[in-house]
């Protein structure tokens, strides 16, 4: 069973409000004379408000103007990183899907550059001069089509890159 | 928070700022400014008292205003939104006490410029005051909130037990053994 008495918030009201107990007529202050537990709840509050109305008078709050100017700029630059953030995302999944584009077109290229050659190889059987210039063809067939793989990538690439360069993160 | 002292902007940046700050605040610069008068005294004062560093309350006191503007919770009265703002202060107590320490000033005691001793006129009082906070810095971190909600600031039980997440029920029986321990508290701070 707690000890508790009816009084207690009474008592803690007149503390409060600055007023003696003697002002709420004889029985409270009566009562709190003799009530162990109004003695100290008289006791805490006399103490917890002194401290508080003596701090009052000491404590320099920062301006008003000066909270919320502050609390604007946070609001701003926290609203201005919320709008990035899903840019970000979609400039990594734009890029991830142009790498998988040019490996898509890539591997589709090469068959047709692969039987291309072929083809001419198997003309070349039939005159050895022609078959030199098979060869040639079919070498810069091969290297055409390694250096379209480095012009996408790089046309890729060099926009992201850019932009990780460029943005303020 | 520093990060956002540190930064200079230009006067359009402030202008667009605050353009935004009346859209995304719960209420208006004028309305702020009354609420805040009314209110940053007291706060200020719990959370120096209940994490005993003054600089911090400093800073805590600006991120409980900063929460309470972005809140889209509707108040139903003053007293509605005061009690939330101490809720939020009371959780920002809370998570500072469960972070990593980083470096503190804790103000020793009631270590005062010396412009606020020269005020101390009266001396018992201030040695009381100094007692008390040693006092009050013994207890658990619950207790104080309790103690302080209750007999400095006055809040009922009911609004007690829903700013610190405790029943209403259990409240009258924690803050009789928190008051008890205080009163040992001081009494041991006084012999000694």
């Amino acid at each position: 069973m707690t000890p508790w008495c009816p009084y207690e918030a009474d008592v803690t009201a007149a503390v409060l409000e600055r007023r003696r107990l003697s002002d709420d007529g004889d029985e409270l202050m009566t009562h709190a004379a003799g009530c162990e537990i109004c003695r100290e709840v008289l006791m805490v509050t006399r103490l917890l408000v002194d401290d508080r109305e003596q701090a009052r008078r000491e404590i320099h709050v920062p301006a008003a103007g000066q909270v919320w100017w502050r609390a604007a700029v946070r609001a701003r630059l926290e609203a201005v990183h919320a709008a990035a953030r899903p840019l970000t995302w979609l400039n990594g999944i734009a890029g991830a899907c142009a790498i998988g584009l040019v490996i898509a077109l890539a591997s589709v290229a090469w068959p047709f550059a692969r039987d291309g050659a072929e083809w001419l190889v198997a003309i070349a059987f039939t005159d050895s001069s022609f078959s030199q210039a098979v060869a040639l063809v079919m070498g810069t067939l091969q290297r055409g089509v390694v250096v379209m793989l480095v012009a996408a990538t790089c046309l890729v690439f060099a926009p992201l890159a850019l932009y990780l360069a460029l943005s303020d993160d | 928070m520093s990060d956002v002292r540190s930064i200079a902007l230009t006067d359009m940046d402030r202008a667009g700022a605050f353009e935004d700050a009346e859209r995304t605040f719960q209420m208006t610069e004028d309305a702020f400014r009354l609420f805040y008068e009314l209110t940053a005294r007291p706060v200020w004062i719990y959370l120096a008292r209940m994490t005993g560093d003054d600089r911090l309350a400093d800073d805590l006191l600006q991120e409980a205003y900063y929460r309470f503007l972005r809140t889209r919770t509707v108040f139903e009265s003053d007293d509605h939104r005061r009690h939330y703002l101490f809720r939020i202060a009371t959780n920002l107590v809370h998570d500072h006490r469960r972070a990593p320490r980083r470096e503190m000033t804790v103000l020793d005691d009631l270590k005062v410029s010396d412009d606020r001793s020269a005020r101390l006129d009266d001396g018992e009082r201030a040695v009381q005051r100094l007692d008390l906070t040693r006092a009050m810095r013994q207890l658990k971190p619950r207790d104080r909130s309790m103690l302080w909600l209750a007999y400095a600031q006055g809040f009922s039980h009911e609004e007690i037990a829903g700013l610190l997440g405790l029943r209403k029920s259990s409240l009258k029986a924690l803050l009789h053994r928190a008051r008890q321990r205080l009163i040992a508290v001081l009494k041991q701070e006084g012999r000694s």
